[in-house]
């Protein structure tokens, strides 16, 4: 009885090890998909993602009609820059000589949290921007901030980079911001840097937020007070 | 301890003496009694911004050296006060009772110029007066401003009087702020939800005023 049954079992097992092996193929085709595809993807961060300006580094395109180049395309950072489902603004970048206070034109302003470009018009304009409104989540459950905050970059050649850290959106508001940038000179601009500017939050959260951890026992400045 | 009478003779008129250099020596700045009306004292065009150094942060210090003093068109300082003083992203209402406030406040210190270490001006760029950041306007207070810049808000014989507010609480009316004759930033969003107009939130706020059109001033 048992000698029987021995070569029965014997060839369900052999079926089960096939099964098993087409199985454990299928799964590791599965997983070798992608991890081909991002081998072929440039690395991360090594081409800023570009969306409304092309940055032009002076190097020919290299296009013939047998061979097109293919189009590069945005490196996956796993960042979603448009960030889905959050609120946004408008936003509109004016850049201009610090010392003339004229508009520059042709400076390339960066919006850091979204990694998209925007070149400025002769009048020192970028076009109209949407802006996602992120507020920090520090003071979230503390006291909510009543703006988000974007930070900026402004390029221009011949100028030293501006860094705008902290410009003011609100839901579906207009926000206006100016960034002031500053003429390398021969003479005097031996050590060159970016300048920074800080954008100071709104002095009606900065009376809020001191207000909120006041301990009734240690006054400081009082209460806000007519 | 008895004190000797004639020692308690002496006592009213040494304290006369000494309540006396005490108001002696009390400054009292030179355009104390000088009033201006509307009508007689005509719409700025500039007014003199004295600029603070900034703090170690980059911020004006209200306690920190004048560095210069700024001359500015008129209506570019109100529409540089405005978005730093109110919520840009407040109501029209709460906005356009805030231009009124700003615009009485300088123009009240435009007709009355001070001297601080050696600076006349007539407002400088922080809190002790109102917050300035040049080139800081934005697209809701500057329709705000100019829908309200041919009004004014004065007493009832015309005088410019300064309109004076603080940031108040928020949702709420702020009824203390009313008691005090100052506007509450806060307050005037709340009155604006509410339904309120800019003419009936400045009137909650200062009483015994009254709105008025600046003689030849338009909305532009």
């Amino acid at each position: 009885m048992l000698r029987k049954l021995r070569p029965a079992s014997g060839q369900r097992t052999l079926r089960l090890r096939q099964q098993l092996g087409i199985a454990l193929l299928a799964i590791g085709g599965l997983l070798l998909t992608p991890m081909a595809a991002y081998a072929q993807s440039p690395s991360p961060g090594s081409t800023p993602s570009v969306q409304s300006v092309q940055p032009n580094n002076g190097a020919k395109p290299n296009a013939s009609p047998q061979s097109p180049a293919p189009a590069p395309s945005a490196p996956n950072t796993g960042y979603v820059p448009d960030l889905p489902g959050s609120a946004a603004g408008r936003l509109r970048v004016k850049v201009i000589d610090g010392r003339t206070r004229k508009p520059l034109q042709g400076a390339e302003v960066v919006v850091i949290e979204t990694e998209k470009r925007y070149k400025t018009d002769k009048d020192g304009l970028t076009p109209w921007i949407k802006a996602p409104v992120l507020r920090s989540a520090r003071y979230r459950f503390l006291v909510n901030e009543l703006h988000g905050q974007l930070n900026l970059i402004s390029y221009k050649d011949g100028y030293r980079d501006s860094v705008h850290m902290g410009v003011r959106v609100n839901e579906g508001a207009v926000t206006k911001t100016t960034i002031w940038q500053y003429k390398i000179l021969p003479g005097p601009d031996t050590r060159v840097e970016p300048v920074l500017y800080q954008e100071p939050y709104h002095r009606l959260w900065i009376i809020q937020l001191a207000d909120r951890f006041r301990r009734p026992s240690q006054l400081g400045e009082g209460y806000e007070r007519p | 301890m008895r004190i000797p009478l004639r020692h308690t003779l002496a006592l009213p008129p040494l304290f006369a003496l000494v309540l006396g250099l005490c108001i002696t020596s009390t400054p009292v700045p030179a355009h104390a009694q000088t009033a201006y009306y509307l009508g007689a004292a005509g719409f700025p065009s500039t007014i003199r911004v004295a600029i603070r150094e900034n703090n170690a942060s980059g911020e004006p210090d209200p306690r920190g050296r004048i560095i210069f003093v700024s001359t500015v068109n008129f209506d570019d300082y109100c529409r540089c006060v405005l978005p730093n003083e109110w919520y840009p992203a407040w109501r029209p209402a709460s906005l356009e009772a805030g231009a009124i406030a700003v615009k009485m406040f300088a123009w009240y210190h435009q007709l009355h110029p001070v001297t601080v270490d050696g600076f006349t001006f007539d407002v400088d760029n922080t809190v002790n007066f109102q917050t300035y950041r040049a080139e800081s306007y934005q697209d809701s207070t500057d329709q705000a401003y100019y829908t309200t810049r041919n009004l004014a808000y004065v007493k009832p014989d015309k005088e410019i009087f300064e309109l004076n507010y603080r940031a108040g609480y928020q949702n709420q009316p702020n009824w203390q702020y009313r008691n005090a004759q100052k506007m509450a930033q806060w307050g005037t969003e709340y009155l604006a939800e509410q339904g309120k107009t800019p003419l009936e939130i400045l009137e909650f706020y200062y009483t015994g005023r009254m709105l008025t059109s600046i003689p030849g001033v338009g909305r532009s």
